[in-house]
């Protein structure tokens, strides 16, 4: 092995970069899967604000699913703020989530389409504040808007590309559906990225759950193959490197 | 109109037929299918006559803040009164959004 080491950015997650060599790779695309209930928004959302206030990196929240008031209000439960933060010019908000009352309600589709707008869209906050994180929260909605899913598994490839291409850290989320045994909806996601941490909140007895963290793969890592224990706290997620999950 | 941001037609509004149904197009400079899109959209169009309606081009490539303002990201999307079609649509698909549009126009002026 060469001494040669690959940049890397913290998680701000405390606990998770001892299972990552440090930190993800730069400029890499980063899946965070779980079911419902998991902690993935939460986990990407500290990536975040973790990422502006001590790392000095703004970021991109890109929203396709709950209205930011929503994710302000439930980020301040942990002690974040973002609102603050936007107002820094340090976190930008891409709010494309379904709330919005001028959307319009689409009633045709037909398979000749692109996700060039979201491109833009998305290129112009990163531009905008020099984001060094974006994240998009969550992919499997798209699923659920639209019925090509061909064209979108080609699409995010090329969406994702253009947004590492500009040298910021992607963290993607995705929703394992119900009675499902791959990564997420499109079955493409783990090939997306070129990491995945997998998220599980799982029964362990009639009484109680027990929350844990995977890391399925990281490219260019030595990572752990355990199954974590993790939490949701008071300050946000944190992950305990030494603690291998009841559920495991 | 191609290389325009934002280009509006605005012709002389016929009284009676009510103001005119304000018809969008979000396009980019990328996408491969917006100017087929384009030209399916202008030659419907012209089948209603001048005053019936107002076309907005918006580039998304130029101005993404107008597209984000409507959440509309998937491109060629065609917006017309409050309804949208992602995709080359059918001439048959706009029609129906625009006479959709002009009974709801309609219906809002006489309440």
């Amino acid at each position: 092995m060469s001494d040669f080491e690959i940049e890397r950015v913290k998680s701000g997650i405390p606990g998770l970069d001892d299972l990552i060599e440090g930190g993800f790779p730069k400029g890499d695309i980063i899946l965070v899967a779980g079911r419902a209930g998991t902690g993935k928004s939460i986990l990407a959302n500290q990536f975040l604000y973790k990422g502006a206030t001590e790392y000095d990196e703004p970021g991109v929240l890109v929203t396709l699913e709950e209205p930011p008031h929503l994710i302000r209000r439930n980020m301040m439960r942990f002690g974040m703020d973002l609102a603050a933060l936007e107002k820094e010019g340090k976190l930008s908000v891409v709010d494309l989530s379904p709330s919005k009352e001028v959307t319009p309600v689409k009633i045709g589709e037909y398979p000749s389409f692109d996700l060039s707008g979201l491109e833009a869209i998305i290129l112009n906050h990163v531009n905008k504040i020099k984001a060094k994180r974006v994240v998009i929260d969550t992919l499997a909605i798209l699923a659920y808007k639209f019925r090509s899913r061909d064209i979108l598994r080609e699409e995010f490839f090329k969406l994702t590309a253009s947004i590492t291409r500009t040298g910021a850290t992607l963290l993607l989320t995705s929703e394992i559906p119900a009675q499902h045994d791959g990564l997420g909806v499109f079955d493409i996601e783990a090939f997306l990225a070129s990491g995945v941490l997998v998220l599980y909140n799982e029964m362990i007895s009639q009484q109680s759950r027990s929350r844990s963290i995977e890391v399925l793969k990281l490219r260019g890592s030595k990572h752990s193959s355990r199954i974590h224990s993790m939490r949701i706290t008071d300050e946000g997620i944190r992950v305990w490197p030494a603690e291998i999950s009841p559920g495991a | 109109m191609a290389d325009k941001a934002e280009s509006k037609d605005s012709p002389n509004k016929e009284e009676d037929d009510g103001p005119p149904i304000r018809v969008v197009l979000f396009k980019s400079d990328t996408c491969a299918f917006c100017p087929r899109a384009e030209e399916v959209l202008v030659e419907t169009l012209e089948g209603f006559g001048a005053g019936l309606f107002e076309l907005e081009i918006i580039n998304v490539s130029k101005n993404p803040e107008a597209a984000e303002k409507y959440g509309v990201f998937a491109l060629p999307t065609i917006m017309i009164g409050g309804v949208s079609v992602t995709g080359i649509p059918e001439p048959d698909m706009i029609m129906k959004m625009f006479l959709g549009a002009k009974v709801s126009a309609k219906r809002r002026a006489s309440q």
